[in-house]
């Protein structure tokens, strides 16, 4: 039977469809087993506005987010079986680390973290996949 | 003991396109295992000459999808079937443009993406790569 | 259902030396998830960094004795995202990679990016169970 692929959340900006207009991005799709989140960067979740801050205080926004999209898709973060992260610098890792340490139970998973050159002077941004 | 799902090599129909086997490298242009197929990162590769095409980064990018959409028809999957995308820009600045054209191939019920920049070879302007369910 | 692949030796529990809160690799779905693999000393959990050339070969050896605890081995690589930290190293990197994927090499991508510690190549990898 072929594997059913379902987008479940268009976008998080749910009030502020306007900044990702011309956006082709599904925040969340569903495909077979797994959940694919697309790459996060820090936005407030009321005002869909991005959120600018430390490496540390992006982290934790992104993580409430990605917490609350995927409890909304009947997923969680202990479902989470890799993350990627791509820091703006590679010396902010422990910051990210140390938030990131505070989200995810026994066992975390998989993760890869690196450094390159972000968008929209985002300081840090988290893309993971998921067991539906 | 659960059964291991079977591992396949994908090739695309057009030859010119099998960049691995044409440079001899130590990859294949992707791999499909139980429902999903993992494509190879693409870059910007004329299908009539096999060779890279460079000009704006709006014309390297509808190549690269362009590509991308035959390698996955080549073996029955589709655009419509792609659940995550990497977009790497060796420019930041190259975004706007490449949102302009990846709409197009992604019309509805776009995939998951991460886009970010990072130093290209060969001069790309973009290199893309995808996982997407098989047929 | 997803499950911890703990660490074969304890130089490859990356938690307990450098608080690095990742798993080694997480098995779901058929598949077999692995953290970013780094050119450290599976026993000692020291980095050992070197040329590319000689942390890739740290690197894959890595790896083969993680895939091969849980059953699985570098044969049955799907993925990897094979990260260098300056692509004039491109051909190095084919060089000693190639000794390692000879019968099916899986799909792959390389990144030219800041790896951690300052180390040359760390390899990302999707594997089969």
């Amino acid at each position: 039977m072929s594997p059913r692929r379902e987008v479940i959340v268009a976008s998080p900006l749910a009030r502020d469809r306007a900044s990702s207009a011309d956006r082709a991005v599904s925040t969340l799709v569903k495909g077979g087993d797994f959940l694919f989140v697309s790459g996060l960067a820090a936005v407030d979740p009321q005002s869909g506005e991005r959120v600018r801050g430390t490496t540390a205080s992006e982290t934790r926004h992104i993580l409430g987010n990605l917490k609350q999209l995927l409890e909304a898709a009947g997923s969680s973060l202990d479902k989470i079986v890799k993350v990627n992260v791509l820091l703006h610098s590679m010396l902010e890792a422990p910051n990210m680390n140390e938030v990131y340490a505070r989200f995810f139970p026994d066992p975390p998973p998989a993760r890869t973290v690196c450094g390159a050159r972000l968008p929209d002077d985002a300081k840090v941004i988290i893309e993971c996949t998921a067991l539906a | 003991m659960t059964e291991k799902l079977p591992r396949s090599v994908i090739e695309p129909k057009n030859p010119r396109l099998n960049v691995s086997r044409g440079a001899n490298l130590p990859h294949v242009p992707g791999i499909r295992v139980g429902h999903y197929i993992f494509l190879s990162g693409m870059g910007p590769i004329d299908p009539e000459t096999g060779e890279r095409k460079h000009g704006p980064i709006a014309e390297q990018i509808r190549t690269t999808l362009s590509n991308m959409q035959h390698m996955l028809e080549s073996v029955g999957s589709s655009l419509a079937r792609v659940v995550r995308v990497h977009v790497v820009l060796a420019d930041l600045a190259d975004m706007p443009e490449m949102e302009r054209v990846y709409c197009e191939f992604f019309p509805i019920d776009p995939p998951a993406r991460t886009a970010w920049s990072m130093q290209l070879r060969f001069g790309n302007g973009c290199e893309i790569e995808c996982v997407a369910l098989a047929s | 259902m997803r499950e911890l692949i703990a660490a074969p030796l304890p130089g490859l529990d990356l938690r307990q030396h450098y608080g690095h809160h990742q798993s080694p690799a997480i098995r779901a779905g058929g598949l077999i998830f692995c953290s970013g693999m780094l050119p450290i000393d599976p026993g000692t959990g020291e980095r050992r960094h070197g040329t590319l050339t000689s942390e890739a070969h740290v690197i894959f050896a890595n790896l083969k004795l993680l895939l091969e605890s849980a059953g699985s081995s570098l044969e049955r690589l799907v993925q990897v995202h094979a990260l260098i930290y300056d692509s004039i190293e491109y051909d190095v990197l084919n060089r000693v990679y190639r000794q390692y994927v000879a019968n099916g090499p899986p799909a792959r991508t390389v990144w030219t990016a800041q790896i951690e510690a300052g180390f040359k190549v760390e390899l990302d990898v999707i594997a089969v169970a």
